[in-house]
């Protein structure tokens, strides 16, 4: 045990009631990769915030280096040699290569003389050390995704960096960009620098990580030596559990088409070309990885980034969209995946929000009328089982699982035809969790299509009549409810087998 | 749990009735009128009174357009220049084009909407800053109006029929101006307090985001308070070239800023979502009675500046240390019924 340069034990943190990490440990030998894996919102985002001191845990024991550390922050994780490096590295665009560097070598100072000389060179030498052929004289904005990357290292190790966590690390970069960073990972595994890695990609895995941690619903499943284990049991370790949990049933009639889309695309937001229909009470799940483009093809159906080509029928008449005032007006309805900055408005009242969709069916004539307002507000207060100070309270005020009904109850006051719901019960807790599954279900009864997109696994198999995987911005794959096994899915999601698009 | 929350939140509702600018505003106008009613000549009298309000006219013109523009998170710099290139246009169409000053006013309204229909454009279809659009304009306006009078020319001898509505009394003692001031601060009080259009500015102001994902129509409503701060501020023009009796390109030099002043002084918050008419108007007679004040008693004019920066810097600072004290009475409350 001694020598790992980190080790957390019995690592507990939950917010507001919701428990993100449950006793979970995890040890970074020095000179190793250790892959940090699990579905969306399983605890892996916690679990590097606890390490780089953005969270301070609960509960359990951070030892770095073999010594104790009590209430960990970025600075002192800092000083301790802890680094962390996300998809979009965090440089200067304008400086360059040697500024960006010197900015975390050197301590800032009023008035102090800069040596470009020295700093030319220790920028060059940072370089050479994660063999980077870069010119530090450079600006950061004139180099390629992994270049750019490099350069983070580069900083990062200056400052004496010995664990470097890497959050998705390749998920802009091209196949041959990859081996580039993975040859420099190699290069400073020698030097004895650990590497937490976190990435999608189990291939890239497999090839770089000595052993691998599965993290599950805030739980770790286990660390495994990464030649004990092949694909299929790293991915029934990430998602196998008890997929019985109550969900509603299946859908009890399948109706006529209520929305068709046509080799549906959005160049601009990455979505070439996409086909499918959803039929009135059928629950549609829409699976796939964080961007894999779901929330985009969303948007592109709500028309907040309006189709560029194809065509979208609701009910067999075809409809232009062009805005989301134009697809709220031909029945589809979007409940957005950032429900705080997107979903309601916080800083104003129930009143406000539930009717702020429909303004002109609830004050036909362009007048405020306190009364129809207060009625509606009041019955979805009721119907949904809101629970707040009463309806004037600020929406901001009411739990996450409340804001989220809150945010459905503007769009069923739409009475919409077309309901495409963004990670519903994200940051809900378990029994909110419940009651809106219930009530999507009833939607769904009601003749209402719904395309759920969720990254939650379980949710998706135990809600959907019939799943759509995303990967890349396309459709890859779809399960009836029958077929569908979190396995199949993730394996669809994952790109598993043929990776064309 | 539930009765913990009702007792608070009706404190807090009592204290912040208490807290709000415009209270803060009416202590100050009161506070005003004594002292300027000891210290100034013929500072309390009906004539006064009725001076007061039409001096304030053109400036609360623009500040009760601004109010709405500022309400959805945006600004217009442009339009005291708009003022001035529009008190030119009505007295070039008038006295170079012939026209009848009924004929040239009507011309004048339209130019001053199609000016805030630019600036409303540029901020929804370019997606600029309106910061930015209205420094532009405030630049472009003005430059035109010296452009069409090369700096000299000089407006003047309007017929009295048109005179009369910056210079006359109703009944021979209201300023034939005030109605017209009273109808526009009306309307817009109803625009923004009583009807959809208005909550839907607040909401664009707080969350225009959260707006956009309503399929609330934000363009169209963006587009409009720039259109009606346009055309307020070629009616403006108008009372300002009456009152005044002449036209020339500096009218209206700085009032802009002096209107968003006002507005800024009502409570109403320069980042959007929050604010009120009345708390405007309220604003503008502040402003304005001090300015009067400082003439009757005989104080000299450079003051009105000083007190105004100075005064506007405490309300909004007393206005932050006021939340700052409810939170902490809110929050001590919260603690001794835990």
């Amino acid at each position: 045990m001694n020598d790992s340069v980190l080790d957390l034990r019995s690592i507990s943190k939950s917010f507001q009631g919701v428990q993100a990490l449950r006793e979970v440990s995890f040890d970074l030998k020095a000179g190793e990769v250790h892959a940090l894996l699990g579905e969306n919102g399983a605890g892996k985002s916690t679990l590097i915030k606890v390490i780089t001191g953005a969270h301070s845990p609960d509960e359990g024991e951070i030892r770095v280096n073999g010594h104790k550390v009590e209430r960990l922050d970025p600075g002192m994780a800092r000083r301790l040699g802890i680094a962390a490096i996300y998809q979009q590295p965090a440089l200067f665009a304008d400086l360059s290569v040697s500024e960006n560097i010197a900015l975390a070598l050197e301590a800032p100072a009023p008035f102090r003389r800069i040596r470009w000389g020295g700093r030319r060179a220790a920028a060059a030498r940072l370089l050479r050390r994660v063999g980077a052929r870069i010119d530090p004289d450079a600006f950061v904005c004139e180099l390629s995704m992994p270049e750019q990357q490099l350069v983070e290292i580069a900083r990062v190790l200056g400052t004496g960096a010995r664990v470097l966590i890497m959050d998705e690390p390749t998920a802009s970069l091209t196949p041959g960009e990859v081996s580039a960073l993975q040859e420099a990972i190699r290069v400073l595994k020698q030097d004895g620098v650990g590497f937490v890695y976190i990435s999608h990609r189990l291939p890239e895995v497999f090839e770089l990580a000595d052993r691998i941690t599965v993290l599950r619903d805030g739980t770790s499943v286990g660390t495994f030596h990464a030649a004990s284990l092949d694909e299929s049991d790293l991915i029934r370790r990430m998602v196998g559990r008890d997929l019985s949990a109550e969900y509603p049933g299946a859908c009890k009639h399948t109706g006529p088409v209520r929305l068709e889309v046509r080799d549906v695309g959005c160049v601009a937001s990455g979505v070439p070309k996409v086909s499918f229909q959803l039929r009135s009470g059928e629950i549609v799940g829409l699976s796939g990885l964080v961007g894999a483009g779901r929330t985009e093809l969303a948007r592109v159906l709500f028309g907040i980034t309006p189709p560029d080509s194809g065509q979208i029928l609701v009910d067999g008449n075809e409809v232009r969209i062009v805005s989301p005032r134009s697809a709220a007006a031909a029945g589809i309805c979007y409940l957005p995946e950032d429900r705080r900055r997107h979903g309601i408005v916080l800083e104003m009242s129930l009143l406000v929000n539930i009717s702020l969709a429909i303004h002109d069916k609830v004050f036909p004539r362009g007048w405020i009328l306190e009364d129809a307002e207060r009625r509606l507000a009041s019955r979805f207060v009721g119907e949904l089982g809101i629970k707040c100070a009463g309806v004037e309270a600020l929406a901001g005020s009411l739990s996450g699982g409340n804001q989220q009904k809150v945010a459905l109850a503007r769009w069923l006051a739409a009475d919409p035809k077309v309901l495409i719901l963004d990670e519903p019960t994200q940051g809900v807790d378990v029994g909110a969790k419940r009651e809106i599954h219930r009530l999507i279900r009833s939607l769904a009864d009601r003749g209402m299509a719904v395309l759920m997109i969720s990254s939650d696994l379980p949710e998706v198999i135990g809600m959907s009549d019939r799943i759509l995987v995303m990967r890349g911005g396309c459709l890859m794959g779809e399960f009836a409810r029958e077929e569908a096994t979190s396995d199949g899915v993730m394996s669809a999601a994952l790109g598993k087998g043929g990776e064309a698009c | 749990m539930n009765e913990n929350h009702n007792a608070s939140t009706t404190s807090q509702g009592g204290w912040r009735v208490w807290f709000r600018a415009e209270s803060v505003l009416l202590l100050l106008l009161v506070l005003e009128i004594g002292v300027f009613s000891k210290t100034g000549t013929n500072f309390w009298t009906r004539e006064n009174f009725f001076e007061v309000l039409r001096l304030s006219v053109e400036m609360g013109l623009l500040a009760v357009a601004m109010t709405p523009v500022i309400l959805t998170g945006g600004i217009d710099l442009s339009v005291g220049s708009l003022l001035g290139l529009c008190a030119i246009c009505f007295g070039k169409l008038w006295r170079d084009a012939g026209l009848s000053p009924f004929a040239a006013a009507f011309a004048t309204i339209g130019l001053g909407l199609m000016a805030g229909a630019l600036n409303g454009a540029l901020v929804t279809r370019l997606r600029l800053p309106p910061l930015i659009v209205t420094l532009g304009s405030f630049s472009l306006f003005r430059g035109f109006a010296e452009a069409i009078t090369k700096g000299v020319d000089n407006f003047t001898n309007f017929p009295p029929s048109f005179l009369f509505l910056g210079q006359g009394y109703i009944f021979g003692v209201i300023p034939a101006q005030l109605p017209c001031f009273v109808a526009v601060a009306v309307s817009f009080w109803v625009l923004v307090h009583r009807t959809v259009i208005g909550r839907e500015l607040r909401v664009l102001g707080t969350s225009p985001e959260g707006a956009v994902y309503a399929g609330l129509p934000a363009s169209s409503r963006i587009q409009l308070v720039y259109v009606l701060s346009g055309g307020v501020a070629a009616l403006s023009a108008l009372v300002y070239v009456a009152h005044l009796g002449q036209a020339k390109a500096d009218a209206g030099t700085g009032y802009e800023l002096l209107a968003i002043t006002a507005v800024v002084l009502g409570g109403t918050s320069i980042c959007g979502g929050k604010g009120s008419v009345h708390g405007t108007l309220l604003g503008l007679a502040v402003l304005a009675v001090m300015k009067n004040g400082l003439t009757l008693s005989d104080l000299p004019g450079e003051l009105g500046g000083i007190l105004t920066g100075v005064l506007l810097l405490t309300v909004l600072s007393g206005e932050l240390f006021m939340r700052f004290l409810s939170r902490r009475i809110r929050l001590r409350n919260r603690a001794r019924l835990a």
